[in-house]
C-alpha cells in the first residue's frame, strides 16, 4: 500500500511540482498587452501565476529559460468558437454544436467539450491557451464556458462556467426569388415576412420580461431550471452575447436591448457593425468581430470593406475582439485566429489592438480579465513564445505554458508529418 | 403557305382594279348551313385615316380597300367600291397590324393534346438517353428526367397541334393592337416548334399561317419541381453547362441519325437496322438551317454563347433579348435579330427603411437600366421586334414601350419592331407587316393620337379583313361627376406640379452608371519600368534585391540590373521604397467565375460538359481576387462525380468578355474526383443508388469509361479507314479519348492514400499520366508514388477535419511532397482564399519549413507548370507575360498589402483607384436607392403588377456571389435573400 502511494506521488509530483516551482523567462521581447512591450524583459512565474514582470528580474528560480531572440505573449483566447464541441464537421455523430428549441438557457457549453479532441492541441500549437465554446441555437441557446486548452477532464479544463448567455438574433433578411426562381415556389409577401420577424423579436422580449418577473417570485416557489439560468443575465451579472451579422439584425438588437437597461450586451459576428459604430461606442457595447474574411455583401462595396471594419470600429471607440466566426470550419481553423486579426491590422486596425483583440479583450468580455489576457503580476501564467510577431504567419510557437505548466506542442499533424517524413523511400 | 385558302381565286398578284368589281365565286364551304351566321360580304373601305404604311412612310387621309381578307388598294384617291361597307376612319391612325413574335399561351400540362405529347416524349426519352450521356448509367436518371411533359428534349412538340388559345388571351392581345402572333412552346431545353397564327377568334386551325416557325432552345436548367410527375432535381442536365452540352450533343445526334439512315437506305441488308428517334427527326430542319432556331439565352453572356453554338452547329439563330443587354453592350452585336420583351422590373416598397440595405446594387442597376435595352440594341445596330412576352397580362405593353421610347428608342424603330421586323423574322413579310395591296388585311386602328401617345387607345384591329372591337368597358362617368372633376381642375387656380408627371420624368431618365465604366485596365502603357524593388522572380534568378523589371508591349524585356539607357522614355515608372514584386499569383483550383452551377453532378461521368461554356466575366469576384495579386486561375468543375467536366484556365483581365478572359494556348483539362463526394456520402438519403457508392466502385467506373473511350476511338478510326456505317459522335467519350491521347490534363480531386494510388494505377493501365491531384490531403503518405507517376499535387495549405476523409490532412503535406520530388502548388477552392494566396504559401514556410522562394512558387510557377502555361506565366523571366503584383512589403508578411496588379503590362488593380471606384459605386448606389424609394410601388394596379415587382428582386445569373464553400460536392442553392 505504501509502495502504491509512493508510486502515485511519483506520478503526480511532476505536474504538481511544475506549478510549485518558480520559472524565470529571461531576455525575451515581452508583449504584455496591458502595458506595452519590454525589449527585452523578464517574467517570473511562481505557483502558476505571474510573480514579476520587469526589464530585469534577478530572483533565483528553479528553472530559468533564456528567451533571447524570442517573443513572449500572453496565451491567445478564442472568444467565440465551436472548438471542443465538434471533431469532424461532416460526421454528425461528432458534432455537438447546436441544440434544438428556441429557449434553452439552461444549456451549458462546457459540458460537451471533448478533452481528447485532436483539434484542441492543433489550436494550442499556435498559441491558443483558452477558448470559449458557444452553444449554437435558434434564439436563446444557453451559456458558454471558458476552458483551458489542456486538462485530463472537462472539470480540469473549465476555468469559468456560464461566462455569457447567448442569443442568436433572428434573421431579418427578406426571402426573394433567385436567378432562375421556380415560378411555382411560394415566397411570402414582404409585409408578411416583415410582420413575422417583428413577432420573433416580440417573442424574445416576452421571454426576458417573464425572466425578470421570475426574479421577483416568492422564495420556496418550485424551481424551473430555464428561469434560474436566466437570472444572472437579467441581473446583469453575466453579459448577453447577441449573435447578429446584418445591419437590420444589429439595429433591431440595439433597439431591443435599449429597453432592457440591465442587460450587458456583447455583439458577436457583427458583419455590418461598423455602420453603427458610433452607437456601439456610445453605449459601450463591445464587438467580437468575426467577418474580416467574409466577402463584401454588395458589389458596390470596396473590396476591403470587411478587412477595414475592425479599424472603423476601433476609431469610433468600440471595444473590439476578433473571432473566427461560428460557422463553416472555424473549429479546425482556430490556429488562424491571429491571422484574422493581422488582416485587420494591415487595413488600419492598430497592431496593439489586433493583439489585444485575441488576448486581453476576450478575457475581459468573459469576466476573466483579472486572470488572463495580459502579462501582469498576479495573473495566470498562460504564456507562449514565438520566433517572431505572432500576427505573422511565418512565426513559430516554440513553448507554451498554461497556468505555469509547459504544454506539449505536438499535434496529430506533427505526429503524422514525422511518421511519413520517416517513411523509407518507396521503390 | 396558307394552311387553308379560303379565297382560292383571289391571288395576290391579280388584285387589280378589274377584279375588284368582279363578283367572287363562293366555294361550297363558304355557304354555311342554315342556323349559322352567314359569311359577310367581306368588302370594306376604311376612309379618311392617317395611314402609317410602313415605318417612315405615312399617308394623311388615305383609304384602304379590303376585299375578302386582303388589301386591294391603298391611297388618298383609292376608289371606294360600290359593294364596300364604308367605315369612316377620320381622326384615327392606322398601322399595319401589330405582330408579337413570342407569345406563350401556356396551359397546365395534362390537357387532351398533352397526353399524346407525353407518349411521344416517353418514346423519345427511351432513345435519347444517349444524347449527352453516352449511355445510361446505373442509378442515373436519363436526360429526359421525369415525366414526358417535363422532359428536356421535346423538339418534336409542335405548337400548331396545340394551338387553342382561350378567348380572353386573344382579346387582351388584340386590345394592345396585336393582330398576329408567333405562339411558342415554353418548357424543356429543346422545346419544339412555334406556330404563327393570326389572333382571330374562331377555328384555331384556320388562324395558323405557318405551322412551324422556329425551333426553340432555352439555355436554362428546367426548373420544374420534383414530385407529382415533375422533373427530378437529379435529372441530367442539372447545370447550365450541362444544358449547353445537351444541345450540342443532340444536334450531333441529329446529323448522325440522318447519315445513318442514308447509309441504311443504301445498305438495307448488310448492317444493323438503325434506330429512329422522333425528337432528332424533328430537329433536322433546324440542323439543316431550313428552320431558324430561337434561342432564349437568359443572360447576356449566353447571347454570345448562343451565337457560338449556332456557328459550331450550323444553325440560323434568332435571339430572345434577355433584359440584361446593358451589362455588356459589346456582346449584343450579333448581326441576328432580337425579339425584345418589355417586361421591365418595377420598384417595390420595402417593409422598412433598413431593408434597402439588403437590396443588391446589381438589381437596382438592372431595374434602372432595363427600359434602355431596346434602344441599346438599336444603337448597336441590331434589328428588334417587340413582344409582350414576360408581362403576364399584356396591358402594360404600351406604357412600357413608351418608357423604352423615353430612353431613346425612336418611334419609327418601335413601329418597325411591331410590324415589318417581326413579319420578317417570322417569315411572313410577304403577307403582312406593311399596309399595301396584296397584303393580308391586318390593321391596327388607333384613336386619340398615335399609338405611343399617352392618351391614345386602340379602337379596333382588323384580322384578315374582319374587324375586332375591344370589349366594352365600364360606362363613361355620369355628367355630374364629370362636372365635379372639372371643378377640381379649376384653371383659375395656379397649377401644381403633377407628382405623377414628375415620377414619370424620373423613371424616364437613367441614373445608373454604364456597367463597364469602371472596369478594364486602369493603365495600358507601352512599357512599365519598376526601378528598384525586391523582385521574387520564381525563376532561375531567384530573389533579387534592389532590382529592376522592364516590361515592353506586355512582355518581360529585362529583369535585374537594367541600365537607364535601356528604358523607353515613355515607360510607366513604379518607384516606391520598400516594395516587393512577385509574379502574378496563380490559383490552380477555383470555382469563382462560373455561371449557372459548378457541378453537373447528375451523372457519374459528365466529361462532355465544359466550364468554357459558362465563364462569368461579370462577377465582382474578379476585382476582389485581383486585389490579392491573383492574375490567373483554373476554373474547375465540381467534385460531384468520378469524371467531371472540362476546365477552363483564365486570366483576370477584368472587363474582358468570357472569351477575352481565356488563356489562349492553355492545354485542355478535365476534373475528376474520388472519395466521399463521388460516392455521395454526404448528399443525404435520397442519393443511394447512383454508381459508385463505394471507393471500390470508383476505379471500376474509371476503367469502364476509359475502355469505352478506347473502343470509341478504335471504332472511329476503323470507320475512317474502312468505311461502313457512320459512328455516332459522343462528346463524353471524345473528351476521355483526348485524355488517353495525352491531349487533356486530368485534375483529380483526391483525398485518401488508397484511392490516390489506385487511381494512379488505373490511369497508368491506360497509359495516362495524371496532370494534377487536387487537394490531395493524404498525398504526403504516398509522395514517392506520386513523384514516380509524375503527377503534380495541388493542395490546401491547412484545411482539415471538415469531413472524415480529411482527418489526416496536415499543413506539412505540401512541404513533404515537395521534399520527395513532387511538383506542388497551393490552391484556394474558395473566392475568399483566392484573395490571399500569398498568405497560404507562407504556411508552407511555417509548418513545413519550405524555403520562402520555393513556397512562393507554390502559388506562381508551380501552378503554371501544372496547368501547362509556364511558358507564358508563373515567373518573372524575359519573354514571359508581364503579369505581376506589387506589394507594400514582404509578400508573406501579414502586414503587407497588394498595391498593384498587372496583367500583360496592363494595370488591372491599384489600391487608390480601387478606393475611388468603391466611393463612386457607393454614390451611385445611394442615388439608385433614393430613386427606387421615390418610385416604389407607385404604378397603377394594371396588368401583372406582381410579376413586374417580382422582377425587381430577381437576381441575375452573373451576380452570384463567389464560391465560398471549400470542397462542396453540390451547389447548395442558398435561399435568395434581400
Amino acid at each position: 500500500m505504501e509502495k502504491l502511494t509512493a508510486l502515485c506521488l511519483a506520478l503526480l509530483l511532476p505536474a504538481g511540482a511544475a506549478s510549485a516551482r518558480t520559472l524565470l523567462l529571461k531576455g525575451g521581447t515581452v508583449h504584455t498587452v496591458s502595458h506595452g512591450t519590454l525589449t527585452p524583459g523578464d517574467v517570473l512565474v511562481r505557483d502558476g501565476r505571474i510573480a514579476a514582470v520587469a526589464a530585469q528580474v534577478d530572483e533565483p528560480a528553479d528553472q530559468t529559460i533564456d528567451l533571447a531572440g524570442l517573443h513572449l505573449y500572453p496565451g491567445l483566447i478564442s472568444a467565440a468558437t465551436e472548438l471542443g464541441l465538434v471533431e469532424i464537421k461532416g460526421v454528425r455523430a461528432s458534432v455537438d454544436v447546436r441544440e434544438t428549441g428556441e429557449f434553452t438557457p439552461e444549456i451549458e457549453s462546457w459540458t460537451a467539450v471533448n478533452p481528447d479532441s485532436e483539434l484542441i492541441p492543433v489550436s494550442r500549437a499556435n498559441g491558443i491557451t483558452h477558448f470559449v465554446p458557444i452553444p449554437a441555437g435558434n434564439l436563446i441557446s444557453g451559456t458558454s464556458g471558458l476552458l483551458a486548452a489542456r486538462g485530463w477532464t472537462i472539470e480540469d479544463m473549465t476555468l469559468r462556467k456560464r461566462t455569457a448567455m447567448h442569443l442568436f438574433w433572428p434573421d431579418h433578411a427578406l426571402r426573394i426569388p433567385g436567378p432562375e426562381a421556380d415560378p411555382s415556389s411560394k415566397i411570402k409577401p414582404l409585409d408578411e415576412q416583415s410582420r413575422a420577424r417583428a413577432e420573433k423579436v416580440r417573442t424574445i422580449d416576452q421571454f426576458f420580461n417573464d425572466a425578470e418577473a421570475w426574479e421577483k417570485r416568492p422564495a420556496g416557489s418550485p424551481v424551473v431550471p430555464a428561469w434560474e439560468a436566466m437570472l444572472p443575465v437579467v441581473r446583469g451579472e453575466i453579459p448577453l452575447m447577441i449573435h447578429a451579422q446584418g445591419l437590420r439584425e444589429i439595429r433591431a438588437a440595439l433597439k431591443w436591448t435599449a429597453t432592457h437597461p440591465r442587460l450587458r450586451m456583447i455583439l458577436e459576428g457583427g458583419k455590418d457593425a461598423w455602420m453603427v459604430a458610433a452607437e456601439l461606442a456610445q453605449r459601450k457595447i463591445p464587438v467580437i468581430y468575426s467577418e474580416v474574411f467574409t466577402l463584401p455583401s454588395q458589389d458596390s462595396d470596396a473590396y476591403d470593406v470587411q478587412f477595414r471594419a475592425p479599424a472603423v470600429l476601433q476609431q469610433a471607440g468600440v471595444i473590439v475582439a476578433i473571432g473566427g466566426g461560428l460557422d463553416g470550419d472555424n473549429a479546425s481553423g482556430q490556429r488562424n485566429l491571429p491571422y484574422i486579426a493581422a488582416q485587420a491590422a494591415a487595413f488600419g486596425f492598430t497592431p496593439e489592438a489586433a493583439l489585444a483583440s485575441i488576448t486581453l479583450i476576450p478575457a475581459q468580455l468573459h469576466g476573466v480579465g483579472d486572470l488572463l489576457g495580459s502579462i501582469d503580476v498576479g495573473k495566470d501564467a498562460s504564456l507562449f513564445t514565438a520566433t517572431g510577431d505572432i500576427l505573422d504567419i511565418r512565426s513559430r510557437v516554440k513553448q507554451l505554458w498554461i497556468s505555469g505548466e509547459e504544454q506539449s506542442l505536438a499535434t496529430r499533424h506533427t505526429r503524422l508529418a514525422e511518421r511519413y517524413r520517416a517513411r523509407p523511400k518507396a521503390n | 403557305m396558307l394552311k387553308k385558302n379560303r379565297f382560292p381565286l383571289i391571288l395576290p398578284g391579280l388584285c387589280g382594279l378589274a377584279l375588284i368589281i368582279a363578283i367572287p365565286l363562293f366555294s361550297a364551304d363558304q355557304l354555311r348551313p342554315p342556323g349559322s351566321r352567314p359569311l359577310e360580304a367581306g368588302v370594306h373601305a376604311l376612309t379618311g385615316a392617317h395611314l402609317v404604311l410602313s415605318p417612315g412612310h405615312e399617308l394623311d387621309k388615305g383609304n384602304i380597300i379590303i376585299r375578302d381578307g386582303r388589301i386591294t388598294a391603298v391611297g388618298v384617291d383609292a376608289a371606294v367600291p360600290a359593294d364596300a361597307r364604308v367605315h369612316d376612319m377620320s381622326g384615327t391612325v392606322i398601322y399595319a397590324g401589330f405582330i408579337d413574335a413570342q407569345v406563350s399561351f401556356s396551359k397546365k400540362p395534362g390537357g387532351g393534346k398533352d397526353k399524346e405529347e407525353d407518349a411521344a416524349s416517353r418514346f423519345s426519352r427511351s432513345l435519347t438517353s444517349g444524347a449527352g450521356a453516352g449511355m445510361g448509367f446505373p442509378g442515373a436518371p436519363s436526360i429526359a428526367g421525369g415525366s414526358g411533359s417535363n422532359s428536356t428534349i421535346i423538339s418534336q412538340r409542335r405548337m400548331s397541334r396545340e394551338y387553342a388559345p382561350d378567348a380572353e388571351a386573344l382579346e387582351s392581345l388584340r386590345a394592345e393592337g396585336f393582330t398576329a402572333a408567333n405562339v411558342v412552346p415554353d418548357r424543356g431545353v429543346i422545346r419544339g416548334t412555334s406556330t404563327f397564327a393570326t389572333l382571330a377568334s374562331g377555328d384555331p386551325d384556320e388562324a395558323i399561317l405557318r405551322p412551324d416557325t422556329f425551333q426553340h432552345i432555352a439555355l436554362a436548367v428546367p426548373r420544374e419541381q420534383a414530385g407529382d410527375g415533375g422533373r427530378s432535381p437529379q435529372a441530367y442536365p442539372g447545370s447550365l453547362m450541362g444544358v449547353i452540352a445537351v444541345v450540342r450533343q443532340t444536334f450531333f445526334d441529329t446529323q448522325f441519325q440522318a447519315a445513318d439512315l442514308a447509309h441504311f437506305a443504301a445498305n438495307p441488308n448488310a448492317r444493323p437496322r438503325p434506330v429512329v428517334n422522333a425528337s432528332l427527326e424533328a430537329l433536322l430542319p433546324a440542323a439543316r438551317k431550313t428552320m431558324p432556331v430561337l434561342f432564349e439565352p437568359g443572360s447576356v453572356l449566353l447571347v454570345d454563347r448562343a451565337m457560338q453554338l449556332s456557328r459550331e452547329l450550323g444553325l440560323q439563330p434568332v435571339l430572345l433579348a434577355t433584359g440584361q443587354e446593358w451589362r455588356r453592350p459589346d456582346m449584343v452585336r450579333t448581326g441576328v435579330p432580337f425579339i425584345v420583351p418589355v417586361d421591365f422590373p418595377e420598384a417595390v416598397k420595402m417593409p422598412e427603411e433598413d431593408d434597402w440595405v439588403g437590396m443588391p446594387t446589381d438589381q437596382l442597376r438592372n431595374w434602372d437600366q432595363a427600359p434602355g435595352n431596346p434602344a441599346l440594341l438599336r444603337r448597336e445596330g441590331q434589328e428588334i421586334a417587340l413582344t409582350t412576352y414576360g408581362l403576364g397580362k399584356p396591358d402594360r405593353f404600351r406604357s412600357n414601350v413608351r418608357l423604352a421610347i423615353a430612353r431613346g428608342l425612336s418611334e419609327n424603330d418601335a413601329i418597325a419592331a411591331l410590324t415589318t421586323i417581326p413579319a420578317k423574322i417570322c417569315g411572313v413579310a410577304d403577307q403582312m407587316g406593311e399596309i399595301g395591296p396584296g397584303k393580308l388585311a391586318q390593321l391596327t386602328v388607333v384613336e386619340n393620337g398615335r399609338y405611343f401617345d399617352e392618351k391614345a387607345r386602340v379602337r379596333s384591329v382588323w384580322i384578315e379583313g374582319r374587324e375586332f372591337l375591344p370589349p366594352i368597358k365600364e360606362e363613361p362617368k355620369k355628367p355630374d361627376e364629370a362636372k365635379k372633376e372639372a371643378a377640381k381642375a379649376d384653371p383659375a387656380k395656379p397649377e401644381k406640379p403633377d407628382p405623377k408627371k414628375e415620377k414619370e420624368a424620373l423613371r424616364n431618365q437613367l441614373t445608373a452608371a454604364p456597367a463597364q465604366q469602371d472596369r478594364g485596365p486602369l493603365l495600358a502603357p507601352k512599357a512599365v519600368f519598376i526601378k528598384s524593388a525586391t523582385i521574387w522572380t520564381s525563376g532561375p534568378q531567384g530573389r533579387l534585391e534592389n532590382a529592376s523589371l522592364l516590361i515592353v508591349d506586355g512582355k518581360i524585356k529585362a529583369v535585374g540590373n537594367i541600365p537607364a539607357t535601356g528604358v523607353p522614355a515613355d515607360a510607366q515608372v513604379i518607384d516606391r521604397p520598400g516594395i516587393h514584386v512577385t509574379p502574378g499569383l496563380i490559383d490552380c483550383h477555383s470555382h469563382s467565375m462560373i455561371l449557372g452551377g459548378v457541378n453537373e453532378g447528375t451523372l457519374p461521368s459528365t466529361a462532355m460538359v465544359r466550364i468554357a461554356d459558362v465563364v462569368n466575366s461579370e462577377t465582382e469576384t474578379i476585382h476582389q481576387q485581383l486585389a490579392g495579386g491573383l492574375t490567373a486561375t483554373n476554373l474547375l468543375h465540381g467534385s460531384a462525380n468520378p469524371i467531371g467536366g472540362q476546365n477552363c484556365v483564365i486570366k483576370l483581365r477584368d472587363g474582358a468578355s468570357p472569351e477575352g478572359l481565356k488563356v489562349a494556348g492553355a492545354p485542355g483539362g478535365i476534373k475528376f474526383a474520388l472519395g466521399e463526394n463521388v460516392k455521395q456520402s454526404n448528399w443525404g438519403d435520397a442519393f443511394r443508388n447512383r454508381f459508385p457508392q463505394t471507393r471500390m466502385g470508383v476505379p471500376a467506373f474509371h476503367a469502364n469509361r476509359f475502355t469505352a473511350a478506347k473502343q470509341y476511338a478504335e471504332a472511329l478510326a476503323k470507320q475512317q479507314r474502312e468505311g461502313g456505317p457512320p459512328v455516332r459522335r459522343d462528346l463524353e467519350l471524345e473528351a476521355i479519348s483526348e485524355i488517353i491521347r495525352g491531349e487533356r490534363l486530368i485534375h483529380c480531386h483526391s483525398y485518401r492514400q488508397d484511392e490516390i494510388l489506385v487511381f494512379l494505377r488505373v490511369m497508368e493501365s491506360f497509359g495516362v499520366r495524371v496532370g494534377t491531384l487536387q487537394h490531395i490531403l493524404e498525398g504526403y503518405k504516398v509522395a514517392d508514388e506520386i513523384a514516380k507517376h509524375g503527377a503534380g499535387a495541388s493542395c490546401f495549405s491547412d484545411w482539415w477535419a471538415y469531413k472524415l476523409e480529411v482527418y489526416d490532412a496536415i499543413p506539412q503535406a505540401g512541404s513533404i511532397m515537395r521534399e520527395r520530388g513532387v511538383m506542388v502548388s497551393f490552391n484556394s477552392d474558395s473566392s475568399d482564399h483566392a484573395r490571399r494566396m500569398n498568405f497560404e504559401a507562407a504556411k508552407a514556410v511555417k509548418y513545413g519549413g519550405t524555403p520562402e522562394d520555393e513556397a512562393l512558387k507554390f502559388v506562381t510557377l508551380n501552378p503554371a507548370k501544372q496547368l501547362g502555361i509556364d511558358r507564358m506565366v508563373g515567373s518573372l523571366e524575359v519573354g514571359k507575360d508581364g503579369d505581376f503584383a506589387v506589394w507594400s512589403g514582404h509578400p508573406f508578411d501579414t502586414m503587407s498589402v497588394c498595391q498593384e496588379t498587372w496583367i500583360e503590362g496592363k494595370q488591372y488593380f491599384q489600391i487608390d483607384a480601387a478606393r475611388r471606384r468603391a466611393t463612386a459605386r457607393q454614390t451611385e448606389r445611394q442615388a439608385l436607392i433614393a430613386k427606387a424609394k421615390t418610385l416604389a410601388g407607385d404604378t397603377e394596379e394594371s396588368g401583372d403588377k406582381a410579376k413586374a415587382q417580382d422582377k425587381f428582386f430577381r437576381r441575375a445569373l452573373e451576380d452570384r456571389q463567389g464560391h465560398l464553400c471549400i470542397d462542396c460536392c453540390l451547389d447548395h442553392e442558398m435561399p435568395w435573400k434581400n
